[in-house]
């Protein structure tokens, strides 16, 4: 296969690299034997050692063994960034269960579907978020309830009959002895991570992650930046874990090198103005953020926004396309690029990185991770390699990708066909390797770095008993990317006024899926067969 | 004070894109969040740069944040303090 890319690489980036058969959490092991005082994570002024990490992994491992965990067990995280994310995932991983990494903002039939699908038998959450596991536990598998408590409001909460008393975290800590790590025999081709994501058809579906895969992916992306003499420099943790962009480019690489984590939870909107005091007060090696972030940050007048940016030597965006003009102006307020990745959930995280340090063409989502392939297929068929410059399907291939969709053959064989993954992205590449995203092959719509399917917010418009139909289409915005627009049809002689039905959005779905606007209209715009035409949508949409 | 609460309506309409909103039709005790704006915390840090860039005034602490991203009549005191103070 003719890889244009490989001459864009960096001296320091081998064209291929050698993974090492590993659990996950032998990069926890090594570095807590290289440096076990190494400061591993950092949270509202509370400090962990690798040593103390460790320690407190195996508490826990031995609790949950206690509690009758077993190998191959899911085990769902519905968890902010925050220690009991980082005891919990590695104490999961050395007793070879499994995490299902969900998004903290899901709830309702969502939370209970992805439950469901899992198989999910403990759930590992936050008091903040009990209620809405209780709300739905009866229609789950689920018998455990671990919390971490932070308010107590677990003990404001009844709970109905039949249902498992949660569990605290921290006394399930306090009341295990210090341990060893458990004796589990764990293969590195074991499912380790369940990465619950968006479906086009409102179905959630999850992306089985084996050891290997993430090991893969880490290494790949610590080979492409190569620094080695970074000490336990800082890496700034606001993505969150559940995302694989959080996973991999905060935690597992912070973890695989002995970095500090400084973890930002995220628990409601005012924990973002923290970020301001984090990124003076560490002196950051790495920030991987969204492009709505960075698009945030650089607005902030020019020597303010450089005091605060200026000494991280990794900023790294993903999620989607950063604007021409926010690299512009972090290169003219840092001397330094943003790297860009582009990576899925089904890919464990990257594919694809500019050049590091130097960057890459503004637009261009880079080039190929040392051993993944890529190529642009026709749009229709998914077969044959397009021209250099022509528009296709981007498809990879690569040892970071899923081995398919947890209980989904028909997802699976759809989205994997001979070892490729067809990204649903429409791409193409230039002579020199670059790819560069065009559009979606679906109506997929990238929000705050968030995958989002119209289907989706849809589907929960038209439970509103005075909704008739719904259509949601994405539009430009300048900091978040694409922002969300719901066209609604009213159900004959109903009056409603549009806050109504935001209010209902936001009770009804997480945050950045809220629509940003609600056009009523006498019908959604459909052809004969009933189709949405988001075409038409769209124009509406952009003409507000 | 009026007039600084009308420029910061538009000011907010402009930078959030909130095409749909007619910054006469914003009440002066609208919230920014639960039910009123309804921003995120993106929009958040988004209405803090600007008021650091167009007011030089800075709200870069949780606890601030807390007092001031109430109302728009909340926000417009206190650019309006710290301006006077300045």
């Amino acid at each position: 296969m003719n890889k244009p890319w490989l001459k864009q690489y960096e001296a320091h980036v081998p064209h291929s690299l050698t993974y090492p058969k590993i659990p996950i959490h032998r990069f926890l092991s090594d570095t807590v034997a290289r440096h076990p005082d190494h400061v591993a994570m950092t949270f509202n002024e509370i400090h962990f050692t690798y040593k103390d990490l460790n320690e407190r992994v195996n508490r826990f491992a031995h609790a949950l063994l206690k509690l009758g965990v077993e190998k191959g067990d899911k085990i769902a995280f519905l968890l902010v960034n925050s220690p009991t994310y980082v005891f919990a995932f590695f104490a999961v991983m050395k007793l070879g269960a499994v995490v299902v990494n969900l998004n903290v903002g899901i709830q309702g039939e969502e939370l209970a579907r992805c439950l469901d699908d899992s198989g999910a038998k403990a759930i590992v959450t936050l008091d903040l978020f009990v209620q809405g596991v209780y709300a739905v536990i009866k229609k789950t598998g689920v018998k455990t309830v671990i919390l971490h408590s932070v308010f107590g409001l677990e003990k404001k909460m009844p709970l109905e009959e039949g249902v498992p008393q949660p569990l605290l975290f921290q006394e399930l800590l306090a009341s295990t002895e210090a341990a060893e790590d458990p004796t589990v025999r764990i293969s590195p081709g074991d499912v380790a991570v369940l990465q619950y994501t968006s479906g086009s058809t409102g179905a959630p579906k999850a992306a089985a992650l084996t050891h290997n895969n993430v090991v893969a992916s880490v290494l790949q992306s610590d080979a492409w930046v190569g620094i080695s003499d970074a000490g336990n420099a800082a890496v700034l943790c606001l993505i969150p874990f559940f995302h694989v962009f959080g996973m991999s480019a905060c935690l597992l690489i912070s973890v695989l090198k002995g970095y500090r984590m400084v973890l930002v939870p995220r628990i409601d909107l005012m924990d973002i103005l923290s970020l301001m005091e984090t990124l003076k007060t560490y002196n950051l090696l790495s920030f991987p953020a969204v492009p709505s972030l960075w698009a945030a940050l650089l607005s902030l007048p020019p020597e303010v926004a450089r005091e605060h940016l200026s000494s991280i030597r990794v900023a790294t965006s993903g999620g989607a396309p950063l604007p021409r003009w926010a690299h512009e102006r972090f290169e003219e307020l840092t001397g330094r690029r943003i790297v860009e990745a582009y990576g899925l959930s089904e890919a464990s995280s990257a594919t694809h990185f500019t050049p590091y340090p130097r960057g890459g063409p503004t637009g261009s989502i880079g080039v190929p991770l040392p051993d993944t392939e890529a190529k642009i297929v026709d749009r229709e068929t998914g077969k044959g390699e397009c021209a250099t410059g022509e528009i296709g399907e981007l498809v990879v291939k690569g040892p970071q990708i899923m081995q398919g969709y947890w209980n989904n053959e028909a997802l699976t064989s759809a989205a994997l066909r001979n070892g490729w993954l067809y990204t649903g992205d429409l791409a193409r590449m230039d002579q020199d390797g670059f790819f560069y995203l065009v559009d979606r092959i679906d109506d997929l719509i990238i929000s705050s770095g968030f995958n989002i399917y119209p289907g989706e917010i849809e589907e929960i418009l038209k439970r509103h008993p005075k909704i008739k139909d719904a259509a949601v289409v994405g539009v430009p915005d300048r900091i978040k990317g694409q922002a969300i627009v719901a066209v609604i049809a009213l159900k004959p002689g109903v009056e409603a006024d549009k806050q109504e039905f935001l209010k209902y959005c936001k009770d009804q779905m997480p945050e950045y899926r809220v629509p940003k606007a609600i056009l009523m209209r006498e019908e959604v715009p459909k052809d004969p067969a009933g189709k949405i035409l988001r075409r038409i949508v769209r124009q509406e949409a952009l003409a507000l | 004070m009026r007039e600084l609460l009308r420029e910061l309506k538009i000011k907010i309409i402009e930078e959030l894109q909130l095409k749909e909103v007619n910054p006469d039709e914003l009440a002066d005790d609208t919230l920014f969040f639960d039910g009123g704006l309804g921003l995120d915390s993106v929009d958040l840090l988004v209405l803090v740069a600007m008021v650091d860039r167009d007011y030089g005034v800075p709200i870069f602490s949780r606890e601030l944040g807390e007092k001031v991203f109430i109302t728009l009549s909340t926000l417009a005191e206190y650019v309006a303090k710290m301006r006077k103070t300045k």
